[in-house]
């Protein structure tokens, strides 16, 4: 049998001498071969086909037999093809305190003189499942809702999981996502139900089995996808307006029956307080106390108009409102030019002072009111020759 | 099956043949109608106005009852509590109904529920449940007038009571202080989700009517000053 085994040994690292010797021979199929040979041999030689799977716990100590062998059998164990020091040994065991998750991995024991492998072990290391946490949601109503889950904490090793839904006494379908495996959908086929669904999750895996459950109403869990595309623009003339325009989510399939109301929030960007505009219809909204030439972020959010909660809000839409182009910068450009160190703050030119009064008014809200716009450089020209003197 | 639930639903369905042409009266006296849009935008905020008047309604009569009733998880099967008008359809059927049989089964199920929530109110024990009670029947009873209103506007007729129902009734066995409780549990669900529903119906019917002026001022509102 020994010499047997010296031919299989032989036979491997001959077939790699092979690869450095004949470069123009492939080198998978001389890999394909060689790996032929070895699954040949030790399946003709060995007592074990395919190794042993063996799950444990994290933390845990495990003693690993070497196979049939007696306990006071000769043996190496190896990991991962390295060598294991013998005294993690008892006897023909392996022994692995405070398993880590390194310490995954194959495990192999071999005759120690004749490296005849007795036993293989494949050993993966992790948890039980803890409590999953599952939710539902419809974002399409009324045609449907989605369930999705997860695991608190990893496990580390594969883990099933079923979902059932229970509507009153009836069991209904959840659909696998095509593309998300952690997520499942329920058609509706019945609306302005009375009765609750209930939708439980078990998970299991080698080490152990968890389940939780949620109940609900048809309407506590409609909650649709945030506004889309949602653009805001400066209004011509108007210092003090900006225009935004959005779409409603495109997953939300029946805008019409089901129509939705929205919520817009913005706030220039140097301010953490935001304002908020309620809107029952309409994808459109007039912003008209805007502080002229700060950059504004808004936001919007969508909510069915009678049920459920609010969606996320939405991608932020980034604006300015429109300014007044300088007029006499062309013409007066000449004169700070004798004096290129100094600001030009401090020359008083009418359009600077538009930028003055904005940064006051972010102070605290500007009393003028801004209805129409060509008196209101007048008006501004006016304050600014007031307030700036207060400034400086 | 245990009919024991369903009795005090027959007793009041009697009452009920005597209440259901009450609500027909306001309908009668609209003259120079200016369409049914105005009527039916009533109608709608009704509903809402009425759902949230049932909200606090509904969390002092639940706690009245004591628990399980008043616990959110609270769950039972839906035994019992048969003659109750279910809000609950088929989508497609839903999408489906026509203008007319859309407002009959929102009237006809209100006329149903404002009978059985009066029977409430004569039961309930203290005198604060009976005043909100009372309130809320009030206000039932302007949203099935606003209903017929519509149903008026639009040239259909108002639905008869339903045949079958006994003019004389025997007192049924006294069924269990418990399964009362779970009539009203019922009752109370299913009048919220009928005003859900509702909201959603005459919405339908809201879009239907629109005027097409309507669209054209919200534009000159975006653009102009």
């Amino acid at each position: 049998m020994a010499e047997m085994e010296g031919e299989g040994l032989r036979a491997t690292s001959k077939a790699e001498v092979g690869n450095q010797m004949a470069a123009p021979v492939p080198w998978a199929c001389c890999a394909v071969l060689a790996a032929a040979a070895a699954v040949v041999y030790t399946q003709r030689h060995s007592p074990q086909e395919a190794p042993h799977v063996q799950y444990e716990r994290l933390g845990s100590d495990v003693t690993l037999p070497c196979g049939t062998a007696n306990w006071d059998a000769a043996v190496t164990w190896r990991v991962n093809g390295t060598d294991l020091a013998s005294d993690l040994l008892n006897g023909s065991q392996l022994v692995l305190h405070g398993l880590e998750l390194g310490h995954s991995g194959l495990y192999a024991c071999f005759h120690r003189d004749s490296w005849h492998l007795r036993h293989q072990v494949l050993l993966h290391v992790g948890l039980p499942p803890r409590e999953p946490v599952l939710s539902c949601r419809s974002n399409t109503y009324p045609k449907g809702f989605y369930c999705s889950w997860h695991l608190p904490t990893p496990t580390y090793i594969p883990n099933t999981f079923n979902v059932t839904v229970l509507h009153g006494s009836k069991i209904m379908v959840c659909e696998k996502d095509p593309a998300l495996k952690n997520r499942c959908h329920i058609r509706y086929m019945h609306l302005f139900s009375t009765i609750k669904y209930k939708v439980s999750i078990s998970v299991s895996n080698a080490l152990g089995h968890n389940a939780t459950a949620i109940t609900f109403d048809e309407f506590t869990i409609v909650k649709p996808d945030p506004p889309e595309n949602v653009v805001a623009r400066p209004v011509p003339s108007n210092p003090r307006r900006l225009e935004v325009t959005w779409q409603t989510p495109s997953t939300w399939p029946d805008p019409e029956s089901f129509p939705l109301k929205f919520f817009l929030r913005y706030r220039p960007l140097i301010l953490d307080q935001w304002q908020h505009v309620e809107l029952s219809d309409g994808t459109a909204h007039t912003i008209t106390d805007a502080y002229a030439g700060k950059e504004y972020i808004i936001q919007v959010a969508a909510k069915d108009n009678e049920i459920g909660t609010w969606s996320d809000w939405s991608v932020a839409a980034h604006a300015t409102p429109w300014t007044e182009e300088p007029r006499h910068l062309t013409t007066e450009a000449q004169a700070p030019e004798t004096t290129t160190s100094t600001t030009s703050s401090l020359a008083p030119l009418p359009t600077t002072k538009i930028c003055d009064t904005g940064e006051l008014g972010s102070g605290g809200g500007p009393s003028i009111p801004f209805l129409i716009s060509v008196p209101v450089t007048l008006a501004l020209a006016a304050a600014a020759t007031t307030t700036s003197s207060l400034l400086i | 099956m245990d009919l024991r639930a369903g009795d005090s639903w027959g007793m009041l369905a009697c009452l009920c043949t005597v209440l259901w042409h009450l609500p027909a009266v306001p309908a009668l006296n609209r003259t120079g109608d200016p369409g049914p849009g105005p009527s039916i935008q009533k109608t709608y905020d009704l509903t809402r106005y009425l759902e949230h008047q049932l909200r606090s309604l509904a969390g002092t009569y639940l706690n009245y009852l004591g628990p399980p009733f008043n616990e959110p998880d609270f769950n039972p099967p839906r035994l019992g509590a048969e003659t109750l008008p279910r809000a609950t359809v088929n989508l497609e059927v839903w999408r489906s109904l026509n203008d007319k049989l859309r407002l009959t089964q929102n009237y006809e199920a209100y006329s149903h529920l404002l009978c059985y929530l009066r029977g409430l109110n004569r039961q309930a024990a203290t005198a604060e449940l009976r005043h909100s009670l009372a309130h809320f029947c009030t206000s039932l009873q302007g949203l099935l007038g606003s209903i017929a209103g519509v149903m008026a506007a639009l040239g259909y007729p108002l639905p008869q009571p339903l045949p079958g129902i006994e003019p004389t009734w025997a007192p049924g066995p006294a069924h269990s202080d418990f399964l009362q409780k779970m009539d009203d549990f019922w009752l109370l669900k299913e009048l919220q989700t009928w005003l859900w529903r509702s909201a959603k119906d005459f919405n339908r019917l809201k879009k239907k009517m629109q005027p097409p002026a309507a669209a054209v001022t919200l534009h000159l509102e975006a653009h102009g000053f």
